[in-house]
């Protein structure tokens, strides 16, 4: 009795130990097939800012000095680490050897400065020329290390270089990046099937021989709600990285065939208010609107729950985030009494206006009217196209309120340029940025960036309402898929397939 | 017969030309910066200007439509700006989904219609026709979106019997491609069928009421003979009038169904090229869709004029 008792603990034990390292270590091999809502309009994060190419590209097929990781933070890539100077403004990255392009050339401090030197030239289609134009000298001691000497401090200067428009092209193989992208990443690319979908396979000469784990992996197109669904039911892809219809998610965590998984992005919805025209060029009108929007129920009808509040423009996944979501609470009788004492006893009459191609738009736009309604703002709902919406609201000023998600990461910044389309113009924050972008430790940029937000926050300058998730659906044998979206990537190195 | 072909292809070229200008002048004046729709709101106006100037969007009116009409006519049609290669391989591509596509939807629908409008047409007002009429009624007033996540809901979800959509491509699979438009195009069939079911009854009722149908039955002929010879021939004729039709519309306007089966299809292309501001693209879809229309009829003209003699006088 007693050996055979033994006998069954030891035949147990040993049948638990395969099951458990099945359980957590990853396996290499086999494809996985990811649903990415919007196609890219070319493969090329350095010439457009669409989060559609780095959500297919960035991280698998490009890769740049800097990564980001799973908690958002800035971890090396092809730079092994980096030095920073006393005074903050020379850093000296030490680049990681043998690394090389899917291509076949090598990658090193010449390729590197290159490529800094091409997005902040004179023809650059870079979007963002300004995140390299503070360089001020590019010098390569040896093939390894790449020094830059900023012409002033720049406290986002690694958090731009840990961007998609940062990626390191080859110097060979660059030309046809848009249609056929050479990168150092661990997949290349194999095709795109326009309208279709982008595979890519395992890149064999990878410079970390462990990644990645899978062999292929297909990023298939599909923006309807009803068909991202239906593809992942009848088994057809694997992964719905973005869940266009949040009811949707409910259902489908209920189902033991699926996960799904819940996590923060780097993208604000705000309700943006044009700050120069009447009446909400008063802050006491902005004021009493975030007094009557109740952002928790925002979330709750909006995106059925799955959504974080936000008090400012920053989202909570992002470093020297600061919760003021209680800076203004849902308070319908404060608003009241604000409007009258900004001279509007009775309320007043507004439009809003919708981008038609954002749904978490509409849907907000139409819970927002209904809020402000209650406190005597009468909104009117207008839908616009989304040339539209860039032609007339964002280039031309010509809108009251809107609603848009703000996608890109550190993007406060808009707030320090009067011209951007809310027009929000104070000397105050246009100061603090100033002070905060020159913040040499990260005490300083935690108060200074805190103090920014406090100060839009104050002003309410926007409705701030929610952190947009990252909503994913996946087989329940997915494994290492990231839940958070700190930056803008679906980074498959790490996502292997249980078997 | 040769002054008659001189002034149609001289009407031609005109259309022609006056399309390209107006769709050319209409996008033009579209509002939606292009350079800041690919660049996105955050870009620095410097860098819109480089991009501007890269695609030509900072040149006069005419210069950029004389470029376009230049290149067109020298056989180097525009690229796209979003998918970076030339627009005429992208349709072609792309027509090979929505050309089978439509053509399976019209042979859904004819394999539907015909026998049930004939069937009506016979039992005119007796209970068989009050349900043929009644499902027809019914799919007039079903949605094709509707239909489509239906049958995926049914075939692909529940039975697992085909795939939810997508498309894997001829040359990757002809048995999957054919597979993968079956549903989409019964979906569009069914609807279509409702129609052309009501058109064929309607004919087929007018024609048996002919003096020759009255002729061929008092001569002693087989019913069937007289429906299926003498009366279906001729009530037929509208039908495929209609027939045609529907297939052009089919060519341009599977839009829905092509979203809600993720098909790399025409309209997709262009619906999508439309929101991104990818005008090369719209724009020579649109030329391409009205020169095709304008040639069929020019052709159909042409046979017309060939076979009655009255028509090369006009």
């Amino acid at each position: 009795m007693m050996k055979k008792t033994i006998g069954l603990i030891l035949a147990l034990a040993l049948m638990a130990i395969p099951v458990a390292a099945g359980a957590d270590t990853p396996v290499r091999g086999g494809s996985m097939i990811v649903c990415q809502p919007a196609e890219p309009p070319g493969l090329d994060p350095t010439s457009n800012t669409a989060a559609a190419i780095d959500r297919v590209v960035y991280s698998n097929i490009y890769e740049g000095l800097v990564k980001v990781n799973r908690k958002g933070e800035f971890t090396p890539g092809l730079a092994t680490g980096w030095d920073l100077s006393a005074d903050g403004k020379v850093y000296t990255f030490h680049l990681r050897k043998g690394v090389k392009f899917h291509n076949g050339e090598v990658f090193n401090a010449e390729v590197a400065k290159w490529n800094l030197e091409r997005a902040m030239g004179e023809k650059t289609v870079n979007a963002h020329p300004e995140f390299f134009r503070g360089i001020a000298k590019i010098e390569t001691p040896d093939a390894d290390t790449l020094v830059l000497t900023l012409k002033d401090v720049d406290a986002l200067f690694i958090a731009h270089m840990a961007e998609g428009d940062a990626v390191m092209l080859p110097m060979k193989g660059y030309a046809d990046a848009k249609s056929n992208p050479i990168g150092t990443g661990p997949f290349k690319f194999v095709k795109w099937v326009r309208g279709d979908s982008v595979t890519m396979a395992r890149f064999d000469g990878y410079w970390n021989p462990e990644r990645p784990y899978l062999d292929k992996v297909v990023f298939k197109f599909i923006g309807d709600a009803s068909a991202q669904l239906a593809a992942l039911k009848a088994g057809d892809i694997d992964v719905i990285s973005s869940i266009a219809a949040p009811e949707s998610a409910m259902t489908l965590s209920k189902d033991n065939r699926f996960k799904v998984t819940f996590g923060t992005s780097t993208s604000e919805v705000i309700m943006s208010t044009n700050n120069k025209v009447k009446p909400f060029d008063n802050k006491k009108v902005r004021q009493a609107m975030a007094y009557a929007i109740d952002r928790q129920t925002v979330v709750d009808l909006v995106m059925f729950g799955y959504g974080t509040p936000i008090g400012s423009h920053w989202s909570p996944g992002t470093p020297y985030y600061k919760d003021l979501t209680g800076k203004f609470p849902y308070n319908p009788e404060k608003a009241k009494a604000l409007l009258k004492e900004a001279g509007y006893p009775d309320g007043f009459s507004a439009t809003i206006k919708l981008p038609a191609i954002y749904s978490y738009s509409k849907r907000a736009g139409e819970v927002i009217a209904d809020m402000l309604g209650k406190v005597g703002i009468k909104l009117k709902v207008e839908i616009v196209e989304w040339g539209q919406w860039i032609d007339r609201i964002f280039k031309k000023k010509e809108f009251e309120l809107t609603m848009i998600g703000h996608a890109e990461p550190w993007d406060i910044g808009i707030y320090a340029n009067p011209n951007y389309y809310f027009q929000y113009d104070s000397k105050e924050f246009q100061d603090t940025y100033a002070k905060a972008l020159k913040a040499a430790t990260e005490a300083q940029k935690a108060a200074l960036f805190g103090k920014c937000q406090e100060i839009i926050a104050d002003d309410a300058v926007n409705g701030y309402l929610f952190s947009a998730p990252a909503l994913r659906a996946m087989k329940a044998n997915v494994m290492g898929f990231w839940k958070n979206a700190p930056t803008i990537a679906l980074d498959m190195t790490e996502v292997w397939r249980k078997k | 017969m040769r002054r008659y072909l001189i002034k149609n292809i001289t009407i031609l070229i005109l259309l022609l030309f006056i399309i390209s200008l107006t769709v050319f002048a209409i996008l033009f004046v579209l509002p939606g910066d292009p350079a800041q729709i690919i660049l996105g709101i955050n870009a620095t106006p410097e860098t819109l200007a480089n991009l501007r100037a890269e695609l030509g969007l900072d040149q006069p009116f005419w210069v950029q439509y004389g470029h376009w009409i230049g290149g067109l006519l020298t056989g180097h049609g525009s690229r796209s700006i979003n998918y970076d290669m030339p627009v005429y391989d992208l349709i072609v591509s792309r027509l090979a989904v929505t050309g089978p596509l439509a053509l399976m939807a019209i042979v859904f629908a004819v394999i539907i219609s015909i026998p049930l409008g004939i069937y009506a047409a016979q039992h005119q007002n007796r209970p068989g026709d009050l349900i043929v009429m009644g499902f027809t009624q019914l799919g007039l007033a079903t949605p094709e979106f509707w239909l489509g996540i239906l049958l995926i809901l049914i075939f692909a979800v529940k039975w697992r019997l085909f795939s939810a959509g997508g498309f894997p491509g001829w040359d990757v699979s002809f048995g999957g491609s054919l597979k993968a438009l079956l549903l989409p195009a019964f979906a569009l069939g069914v609807i279509r069928a409702s129609i052309i079911t009501r058109l064929t009854r309607s004919s087929m009722l007018e024609v048996l009421r002919e003096d020759y149908i009255r002729t061929a039955r008092a001569k002693g002929l087989k019913e069937r003979t007289v429906v299926y010879v003498h009366g279906l021939k001729n009530a037929l004729i509208p039908v495929l009038t209609i027939l045609g039709l529907q297939l052009g519309q089919l060519l341009a306007g599977a839009i829905i169904i092509e979203n809600v089966y993720y098909l790399p299809g025409l309209g997709r292309l262009v619906f999508q090229a439309i929101g991104q501001r990818d005008l090369p693209v719209v724009r020579e879809i649109v030329v391409f869709m009205a020169a095709a229309v304008i040639i069929v009829n020019f052709f159909v003209d042409f046979t017309y004029a060939f076979i009655d003699p009255r028509f090369r006088k006009r």
